[in-house]
């Protein structure tokens, strides 16, 4: 049979207490996970050192939407201009090195589709490929020196999720969950709204909690009534019974206490219970976004078929953020093969496959950091913008020619991020001229779990759990933070 | 910083001075100095200062090393501590960092290095000590497990439990006053949970409580732990150790629809109470010492974790996916058997326990044999079923021949050939042979050529396997879409890969063919250059071309679409490839050959009596009707007409015997195979090399497989680099199992404590090293870890043991005194109460509604849909009452990210890694899955209509029926009354899913 976790919690004990009452949150679940831990801690303290007590930094941060590209945005197409690589356009890459791509094609080196520019007050440069981005280029963050351990999908997105290649890793959102709890008391911690054409490859893998307690999985939201799965009872009959078969369990539950058997495991399932006929109200309610004003909508593109569907969820996402949500993830682009392509994984056409996918977020993504912005919200959350690597500044194709579309780049490719705590408008790190590999300030997805966390207020050497023989890291033994962008 | 050295210095000297030990001349002094100095370098610098990667290059372990040093220049002068560089960081206090020495450590090291510094004869290994940051060899959980244990003959109460001696001391050491035992419901209930994962009858309960004897628990626990409930029970435990799930993971996370016999040995093994030791070698080298379905399903616990099946072309990330595929296998052995984390170890020593890179390499050598496959087996029974068909179809068929033999003296075949069908019914051949005259095309001109022996008699093309077979010129028609076909007897039913027709490239790189026996025995399929245009028909055997000619027809139809007939009639069922691309006017065609050259297995061994070839996809109807022309032989008829009466009616009745037989043999050939996910050996893997920091492009020494030093068994196996698999692995199995290595015991009697009670006396069960946790009771683990091997390695003796400890059964009731000292129940005051697992739960129901599925083992049922959907698969849940999804949940087809939100949200583990032990969380999801989802619902209503189908005689006995199944007691007046309600207003389904909601329904005392 199994038993409480003794051990594990012991960890965080105090340090999130201490966040929790920072937050000063309030409300049965976060009294649950209180109580459950100070029991828990007492119970390890006996049998292994106890780690040394963290120090909680000043939190730039509450909560974030991650915007996670599926299949590998082109950086030299987007957000990393490359002058020399247009001078370059059709020559050949000169390097004694045997590129580590997926299919293994070297074609020639190839310019940008879409024309640069610089942009608002920062100047900073974004491509024609993201119109609606590049006018909210001053609140943008620009890393533009990422780097990969691997250019093959899936390992590469659960790596930019988890820090590890592999299934079985808590993703970022469950490790924000576990670390500050949640600030809403009748909506989840950590809430994940796919591509509506499919999820991404590994499934729900992607946002499992891995070893961590499963009450910090991300949970799906989908559209229409029940936007999460067993909402309500099945049947009208169902319906019309439960709040007096609700009634007779929280009856039962009491007497059972009261007959000497209660602890805090009764009292917590208790709460449960309580908890769950308030998520009955509050996920329909910030589900509907039909409340939103016609100017609102219209920002997030919903009156434009091709844009309307991740604009639903670019608003859903700022409602669930308003509501107290610590981390919201929408899927662009759902599983990696087929054609055509549903997904950013320009192998054959970057023209035309990044174009049909940047129509679809572009302006929704824009709305999203314009509408964060003018409701204050921006200042303490974080608006995150990654993908699973770059692409080729050389073409996929014969050696001899440039053709249209691009492979892997796990040396080099960019992401960005908006929010408090950040200094906008400004680039950080560099690729070399042609956009390939990074070379100034090379950055791996641990300096930027690192730096998420930091902006949260977490030292990310200090949010441990221990499994199997290891006291885990979202950052493994790695992790820099990316300290020049901090404001 | 001098001064205080110095200063530190005349300290040293004045405090040897004063007890006349002058380090110079005190050569007596010198082995007890040494051996203090070597003690302070293995617990303060040697972890750091050693092997290939030591800090700064300074590496401690050899006294030439030392003086040689690090980048900084020799660490020590020889009997002069004030210019030793060691001496000088010691006493700066910057080595060891963060953690200087103290005072007298600092003394010894000055006058050590002051004597000459006299290092051991061997190198100091790294990790002979524990440190204050790592385990050493002398780390407890490498000691020798205890035989002697002075507590059990001192105990004051003869004939107690032992497990209650080695308790009771704690309990009493700690002052803590031990519960009651268990009220006879809960300790009932706790019992079936623990050893069946169900809920006990409502009756044994009532005899329990009317017989709460010891002599009562007893049998009661004998009944459980014979019933096959314990094996489906424990083994759930173990899958969870073993990382079992059913796909791949990673980006396909296909489902794998053979690894389920795995699960069912483990079932079978835990049921038949196998020894453990044998129980784990079968699991690391099973299918080399048991080769047959057991090994090999056994094995599956090497490659039952997530695997990738897409890494791309570059050979960095093929080597890459197979170093992560090895440590992923060495990670969940070493932590299953010997609970030691060996994976940490693999991009540099292990930071906390005594293990090197060096042995991760060792131990992964060990494995390397070990690929991810799916075995095929013969079906035992349908082999001997099979031997036994045929040979009577062979003698019946011999008897047919003799009388046919007789017929056919009395009339040359030739003179009786049946007239051939109208030709207008007939397909126009764009070829044809029929061998009766000669090599010339009846249909056309392309007249063949006979080659290498071959030769025509009694009407058909005689090969001889060996150097026959028949060529036409070059073709000028392009064929493309195609059918072929033959009229064909085969010499051996058991030759392989001969061509009968085949359209070829003139030089036999391209090519179309019917081919006999190539990638299957016995079968008939379409040959192609590289298989590229090959797949099964799943096809019967042929088991009659050898007695009779047999017509085989091949259409290559239109987008790739190719199928076969035999005998007019469809041969197996088409598939889909892509058509060939055959030279223009550079072919041709050839009969008895698959491709050039000619020579080897591309040879067909018999007679074609009559070929065909089309230049267009002729279509069912017309291939019947070719079929039903005969060929060479005499017909039926004719001969039943030259037998006689009575000679023809026993030719009809054999063969209508041989026509029976034939239609057996082909059931049963056409049964399926076992197929098993298992171990796919690598007989001769390559030579081990180490990676250096992990670096997949760093090669380090080479490697011969081996173990692990910590663990008293020889870690040396006497195996070279190269051995075979065989050798590794059978090494490594007996190496693990070996009675001299303490952790492989100790590891799984904590395993069986942790279930027990919750908690093991080790709370890690993976993990004995420096990070796991410390036992609570050592000499207990020791005590139960003797015992296992003093029992053969039996794990039910043990369980027996356990459960019927005082320990076990006390009352988990609350004791705030008791709590004050130990909130978590360590030392077991209490048995602390557990909330059920996902899996505990549904069956629970299903058991509870009446509606539970009890059979075992097969493949697993599928509770979810399968979507493959562009290179992933999805699963979404599904509920029905489909018999095949009423079974235990422990037989649920369990894909990775297959989603069943009451599993999922009772914390049943993905099966991605590893998992010892359940979290256990409580969370408004969880109230959700259990109020609303479609399986609770129904089981709440099943269970109503369980109770309604009883005929009770009223309500108050349906409702004291409901609570004492569900709850396994009766409810008091005002349970009962608020139960009336709810079933008054909405039924007894209403009550039904409330109490399946209770608390005291998911949290067993």
């Amino acid at each position: 049979m199994s038993g409480n976790e003794p051990a594990n919690a012991a960890n965080l004990g105090l340090s999130r207490r201490q966040w929790l009452t920072h937050w000063g949150i309030q409300g049965l679940a976060a009294t649950a996970i209180i109580d459950l831990m100070s029991r828990d801690s007492r119970a390890a303290d006996r049998s292994r050192p106890a780690p040394e007590e963290p120090h909680p930094l000043l939190p730039k941060v509450k909560r974030a939407i991650h915007i996670n590209l599926v299949g590998g945005l082109s950086h030299v197409d987007s957000f990393d201009y490359r002058p020399e690589l247009i001078a370059r356009h059709g020559k050949s890459l000169v390097t004694d090195e045997t590129p580590d791509t997926f299919n293994g094609k070297i074609g020639l080196l190839r310019k940008p589709d879409w024309r640069f520019a610089p942009r608002g007050q920062s100047g900073l440069m974004v491509s024609e490929l993201f119109p609606h981005i590049a006018r909210q280029a001053d609140l943008i963050t620009v890393v533009r020196s990422m780097t990969s351990e691997s250019a093959n999908h899936t390992p590469a997105l659960f790596y930019a999720n988890s820090g590890f290649q592999f299934n079985g890793f808590p993703s970022l959102g469950s490790w924000l969950s576990f670390g500050l709890g949640n600030e809403s008391d009748d909506l989840p911690a950590f809430v994940v709204l796919p591509d509506q054409r499919g999820g991404p490859n590994g499934g729900a893998s992607n946002w499992s909690s891995g070893f961590l307690p499963a009450e910090h999985q991300g949970v799906v939201f989908h559209g229409g009534a029940e936007p999460v799965r067993e909402l309500f009872a099945p049947t009208p009959e169902g319906r019309s019974a439960e709040g007096e078969i609700l009634g007779f369990i929280d009856s039962v539950n009491r007497r059972h206490a009261a007959s000497g058997a209660g602890d805090s495991l009764l009292e917590a399932r208790m709460r449960s219970y309580a908890l769950a006929a308030r998520m009955q109200l509050s996920v329909p309610e910030t589900a509907a976004i039909d409340g939103e004003t016609d100017e609102t909508r219209e920002l997030y593109g919903l009156n434009d078929p091709r844009c309307a569907e991740f604009g639903r969820r670019c608003l859903l996402a700022r409602r669930l953020a308003e509501r107290g949500v610590r981390f919201i993830q929408l899927f662009s682009g759902g599983p990696i093969a087929g054609s055509p392509r549903a997904s950013w994984d320009a192998h054959e056409n970057v023209s035309q496959n990044h174009g049909a996918e940047a129509v679809r977020i572009d302006k929704p993504v824009a709305a999203l950091l314009a509408d964060c912005h003018r409701r204050g919200l921006l200042d303490d959350t974080l608006i995150l913008f990654t993908t699973e690597f770059g692409r080729t500044p050389f073409a996929q194709s014969e050696g001899n020619v440039a053709g249209p579309g691009r492979d892997h780049n796990r040396y080099g490719f960019s992401l960005w991020m908006a929010g408090g705590g950040l200094k906008p408008g400004v680039t950080y790190g560099s690729t070399d001229d042609i956009g390939w590999k990074a070379v100034e300030k090379p950055s791996t997805w641990h300096d930027f779990h690192a730096t998420v966390l930091r902006l949260f207020g977490i030292d990310h050497t200090r949010l441990t759990y221990y499994h199997n023989g290891i006291e885990r890291r979202l950052t493994n033994v790695h992790g820099e933070v990316m300290r020049d962008i901090l404001a | 910083m001098a001064s205080l050295r110095l200063i530190l210095k005349s300290v040293v000297y004045i405090v040897v001075l004063a007890f006349g030990m002058v380090p110079a001349a005190g050569q007596d002094q010198g082995p007890v100095l040494a051996g203090k100095a070597e003690s302070l370098i293995v617990a303060r610098c040697i972890r750091c200062h050693a092997g290939d990667e030591a800090k700064g290059g300074l590496d401690l372990s050899t006294r030439i090393a030392a003086l040689k040093g690090g980048k900084n220049g020799p660490s020590f002068a020889p009997a002069n501590s004030e210019d030793s560089l060691m001496w000088q960081r010691v006493a700066d206090d910057e080595m060891p960092p963060k953690s200087p020495l103290p005072d007298d450590e600092k003394r010894i090291l000055a006058a050590w290095i002051d004597s000459g510094a006299a290092w051991p004869d061997q190198p100091i290994d790294p990790f002979r000590r524990s440190t204050a940051r790592s385990a050493g060899y002398d780390w407890w959980s490498f000691r020798p497990v205890r035989s002697v244990f002075p507590e059990i003959a001192d105990t004051k109460t003869p004939g107690a439990n032992p497990v209650d001696t080695f308790v009771d001391r704690e309990l009493a050491r700690n002052d803590l006053k031990p519960n009651p035992r268990s009220r006879p419901r809960d300790l009932i209930r706790r019992l079936s949970f623990d050893l069946t994962g169900l809920p006990p009858s409502p009756e044994l309960v009532r005899a329990f409580e009317a017989d709460p004897s010891q002599a009562h628990y007893l049998r009661i626990v004998d009944t459980m732990l014979a019933s096959p409930r314990f094996g489906e029970r424990w083994a759930r435990h173990w899958l969870d150790v073993v990382r079992y799930g059913e796909s791949t993971g990673f980006e396909r996370n296909e489902p794998n629809f053979t690894i389920w016999p795995y699960r069912d040995w483990v079932i079978k093994a835990i049921n038949d109470d196998m020894p453990f030791d044998r129980f784990a070698r079968m699991q690391i080298a099973g299918d080399l010492e048991n080769p047959g379905q057991e090994g090999a399903a056994a094995s599956a616990f090497l490659v039952a974790g997530v695997h990738n099946t897409v890494i791309g072309v570059s050979r960095r990330m093929r080597l890459l996916a197979r170093q992560d595929e090895l440590e992923e296998t060495i990670g969940t052995l070493g932590q299953a058997f010997l609970g030691l984390t060996v994976q940490c170890a693999r991009c540099h020593d292990h930071k906390f326990d005594p293990i090197s890179s060096r042995e991760y390499y060792g131990m992964i050598a060990a494995i390397d044999g070990v690929q991810h496959g799916e075995r095929v087996f013969e079906n035992l029974d349908a082999q001997v079923r099979r031997a036994d068909l045929e040979s009577r179809f062979e003698s019946v068929s011999a008897r047919i021949a003799a009388l046919e033999a007789r017929a056919r003296a009395s009339a040359p075949v030739a003179e009786s050939r049946r007239p051939e069908p109208k030709r207008k019914d007939l397909p126009v051949p764009y070829a044809m042979w029929s061998f009766d005259n000669g090599p010339e095309d009846e249909a056309g001109n392309l007249h063949g050529q006979l080659v290498g022996g071959a030769r025509i008699e009694s009407g058909a093309l005689v090969l001889d396997g060996v150097s026959a077979w028949f060529r036409t010129p070059t073709l000028k028609k392009y064929l493309g879409i195609k059918t072929f076909e033959a009229w064909v007897m085969t010499d051996d039913l058991d030759q392989r890969g001969g061509g009968v027709i085949s359209l070829q490239s003139n030089d036999g790189g391209i090519f179309d063919a019917i081919v006999f026996g190539e990638q299957e025995t016995r079968r008939w399929m379409a040959g192609s250059d590289g298989f590229s245009r090959t797949a099964s028909f799943r096809g019967q055997e042929e088991t009659e071309a050898k007695t009779r000619p047999v017509h085989v027809a091949i259409v290559w139809d239109k987008d790739g679409v190719v199928s076969a007939y035999r005998d007019g009639m469809p041969y197996g069922t088409p598939y889909k490839t892509v058509p060939a691309k055959f030279p223009l006017n550079d072919t041709h065609l050839a009969i008895g050959l698959r491709h050039l050259p000619a020579g080897g297995n591309r040879m067909f061994r018999g007679r074609v009596l009559r070929a065909a070839v089309y230049d267009r996809a002729l279509k069912p109807a017309e291939i019947e009707r070719s079929a039903a022309r005969e060929s060479g032989f005499v017909s039926p008829e004719e001969l039943a007409a030259r037998l006689g009466p009575e000679a023809a009616r026993q030719h009809g009745e054999l063969r209508r015997q041989r026509q029976g037989l034939a239609e057996e043999l082909a059931r049963v050939v056409a049964a399926p195979k076992p197929k098993i996910y298992a171990v796919q050996a690598n007989a001769q893997p390559e030579k081990m090399r180490v990676h250096v920091r992990g670096d997949i492009n760093e090669f380090g020494p080479e490697v011969a497989p081996a173990g692990l030093k910590a663990l008293g068994a020889s870690s040396d196996w006497g195996l070279t680099p190269d051995a075979p698999d065989r050798d590794r692995r059978t090494r490594l199995a007996a190496w693990i199992t070996s009675k001299d290595n303490p952790a492989f015991p100790r590891v799984i009697v904590n395993r069986l404590w942790h279930h027990h009670f919750g908690t093991g006396i080790v709370e890690t069960p993976n993990d004995f090293g420096f990070n796991g946790g410390r036992p609570s009771h050592p000499e207990l683990l020791d005590f139960l870890a003797r015992k296992l091997i003093d029992e053969g390695y039996r794990l039910k003796p043990i369980h027996r043991l356990i459960v019927t400890s005082e320990a076990y059964m006390r009352s988990s009731d609350p004791n705030p005194v008791n709590s004050a000292t130990d909130a978590a129940g360590r030392f077991l005051w209490r048995h602390a109460p557990s909330r059920l697992e996902g899996e505990a739960i549904r069956d629970a129901m299903l058991a509870i509604s009446g509606t539970a599925n009890p059979a075992m083992g097969g493949p697993g049922f599928v509770d979810v849909s399968v979507t493959p959907n562009n290179g992933t698969t999805y699963y979404e849940p599904i509920d029905s009452d489909d018999q095949e999804l009423q079974r235990r949940t422990v037989y649920r087809f369990s894909p990775r990210g297959g989603r069943s939100t009451l599993l999922d949200t009772f914390d049943c583990p993905d099966s991605a890694t590893t998992s010892p032990r359940r979290n256990v969380t409580t969370t408004p999801l969880q109230a959700l899955s259990l109020l609303h989802g479609d399986f609770t619902v129904r089981m709440a209503r099943e269970t109503a209509r369980r109770i309604e189908a009883e005929r009770l005689p009223g309500v108050e006995e349906q409702l004291a029926r409901a609570w004492s199944l569900i709850l396994q007691r009766s409810p008091d007046s005002v349970e009962a009354e608020m139960s009336r309600k709810l079933l008054e207003r909405h039924g007894l389904w209403a009550v039904c899913l409330g109490l399946f909601n209770a608390n005291e329904f998911v949290v067993v005392p």
